[in-house]
């Protein structure tokens, strides 16, 4: 696979679409998620990750029984999520559930530990939010040791203790999935990525560019710091945000009722202030490809680039024509333009089959 | 040393910001003179509430501070005393006084800790005058600033009348003693990490 990886990411809302006044069913919603990653596909995108919602408006509660469906149905997409909340969801069920679709999907999965964004679900599954940084401290810890290790005994703080378990299936190859750590706001989240030499995704969509570049840079020096590497060598995710027509004041004319109505930034600032201060671009191809290859500027070079495509109650038969554009006129001027002047030490994104064909060269040298 | 007065009246002129003007060329002098005279001389700014009303309602459903509102944050962060002066709206502080602060705990939660504060409010009558004491001296202190012994009330009335001047120079004198040109931290510097081994051990796990 190419040196970058380029796709998408949905949170999954069911949002009314405020020029028609009509929400999506469930199922509908459902459906189109699946539509809209296998379209990722068609264009030549590389990556689709869904979010994990316990909550309406949001319908992806169930990743791996989506991305599972979704596998059967696509050759090469790489299926991932937008988070994975390891704060609530029992370690030993992702460590299962994750393995079980790398089977399925021959590889081509990873995954993004996050630990959401909405206070209730903790209590709802039993848990306490102030400890929210430690469940993902403990959880991680746990998981990591139930797919690197095939018998576990274990002991901890929020879980019942384990006696000779082993995790079933074993994760494919013996390489568990690649493990990218979501986070916003917390330098607790970057320093566990840079302990453990995983990807660091920064979900910048909604944040000034300062803000990303000092979680960055925290993640890269940290992951220096425990040798995986140097600072360029760390792996880098970030998101963002655009709506482009072939002519931008068609774009910016299209987009903005869903901007004013969003569920997130709706009836806040304006749609030209949002995008001045955010990653959000509303325009025409060129200038989505020169807002995002200005990201380099400001973290590095990076190896994931997932772009929010369907939210806010934009019309599936948008999303597919924004997809379109996305990976016929977007996507491949971007591989070129950030493979140019690459340093030869930056990682490729990580994949399956690189890390399996790593891991048998390691065992080969020893 | 820096002192960031922090006025939230609405209209323009405003007796808020007439009371803050004068608090703040009260603790001037008291502030050089506790510090060793001219030498250490005494830098104030205003933050106009008002003028980041929009910045601060937009930060409340984006999250994050516009630029200007972003700006007096960081001026407040960096204060060595601070005058906060708003008028009484419903037996309480004006919603965008608390709004601003809310602002500036939501950027950093220990912005004002430890920092001398003297609270002031303006009114129509002096019926209002404990609000210093029962809404604005509780929320300072939650946020562990160092709210000085006294604060400063004026009512319309007040401004033709004797005692206010003396309030003034008695709370101003108060707030320059604590007054301390404080140690910035490097803002430049890399993000403060806890390592990641003492997480784990703190949980028992390796």
């Amino acid at each position: 696979m190419s040196t970058m990886q380029f796709g998408i990411f949905s949170v999954g809302d069911v949002t009314v679409d405020p020029t028609t006044g009509r929400a999506p069913t469930e199922a509908e919603r459902i459906k189109a998620m699946v539509a809209i990653a296998l379209k990722a596909e068609e264009v030549g995108l590389d990556v689709f990750a869904t979010g994990e919602h316990h909550n309406p408006p949001f319908v992806p509660s169930s990743p791996t029984t989506m991305l599972g469906y979704i596998a059967a149905r696509t050759q090469k997409l790489v299926l991932s999520t937008s988070t994975t909340l390891i704060t609530t969801n029992d370690p030993v069920k992702i460590a299962e559930d994750f393995a079980m679709l790398q089977h399925l999907a021959d590889g081509r999965v990873d995954v993004m530990m996050g630990r959401g964004n909405t206070g209730p679900v903790y209590p709802w599954f039993g848990k306490d939010i102030r400890e929210g940084i430690n469940l993902a401290v403990e959880n991680y810890a746990l998981l990591r040791r139930l797919w690197d290790e095939s018998v576990v005994t274990w002991e901890g703080k929020f879980r019942t203790p384990l006696q000779s378990f082993t995790a079933t299936p074993r994760p494919l190859d013996g390489v568990a999935p690649f493990v990218w750590h979501g986070s916003i706001r917390s330098p607790e989240i970057a320093e566990q990525a840079a302990y453990y030499g995983d990807g660091f995704f920064h979900n910048n969509i909604f944040w000034p560019a300062d803000h990303t570049k000092r979680m960055v840079e925290l993640y890269r020096r940290r992951y220096a710091h425990y040798g995986h590497g140097a600072e360029e060598q760390a792996i880098v995710g970030l998101g963002g945000q655009v709506f482009m027509r072939a002519n931008s004041q068609d774009a910016v004319r299209e987009f903005r009722p869903y901007f004013d109505n969003a569920p997130v930034y709706g009836h806040g600032p304006s749609l030209e202030e949002f995008t001045e201060q955010t990653p959000l671009t509303v325009g025409s191809p060129q200038q989505v490809i020169e807002r995002t290859l200005s990201f380099r500027d400001t973290v590095g070079d990076y190896q994931r680039q997932l772009f929010l495509m369907d939210h806010a109650g934009l019309p599936l038969k948008t999303v597919l024509e924004q997809l379109d554009i996305l990976g016929e006129q977007v996507v491949p001027v971007l591989r070129e333009e950030f493979a140019e002047n690459r340093p030869a030490n930056v990682p490729d994104a990580p994949t399956h089959a690189a890390r399996v064909g790593r891991r048998t060269r390691k065992e080969v040298t020893a | 040393m820096r002192l960031v007065v922090v006025s939230a009246g609405l209209s323009t002129p405003s007796s808020t910001r007439l009371l803050a003007d004068r608090l703040a060329a009260a603790t001037g002098p008291f502030a050089e003179a506790a510090a060793g005279g001219p030498l250490a001389e005494v830098e104030t700014e205003v933050v106009e509430v008002r003028d980041l009303a929009v910045e601060i309602a937009h930060s409340l459903t984006t999250g994050f501070p516009g630029p200007a509102l972003g700006a007096a944050i960081e001026a407040v962060r960096e204060a060595d005393g601070l005058i906060v002066v708003t008028p009484v709206f419903s037996a309480s502080y004006s919603g965008l006084f608390k709004s601003f602060f809310d602002a500036v705990s939501g950027a950093d939660k220990d912005a004002l800790a430890g920092k001398p504060v003297l609270v002031a409010a303006t009114g129509g009558s002096a019926r209002h005058s404990l609000v210093l004491d029962h809404a604005l001296r509780p929320l300072f202190a939650y946020l562990r600033a160092v709210v000085v012994p006294t604060g400063v009330y004026a009512a319309s009335e007040d401004w033709g009348a004797e005692g206010l001047a003396g309030r003034i120079d008695r709370a101003g004198a108060e707030l320059a003693r604590l007054m301390r040109p404080a140690e910035r931290p490097d803002r430049s510097a890399p993000e403060p990490v806890v390592p990641f081994a003492e997480q784990l051990a703190a949980l028992g796990q390796r």
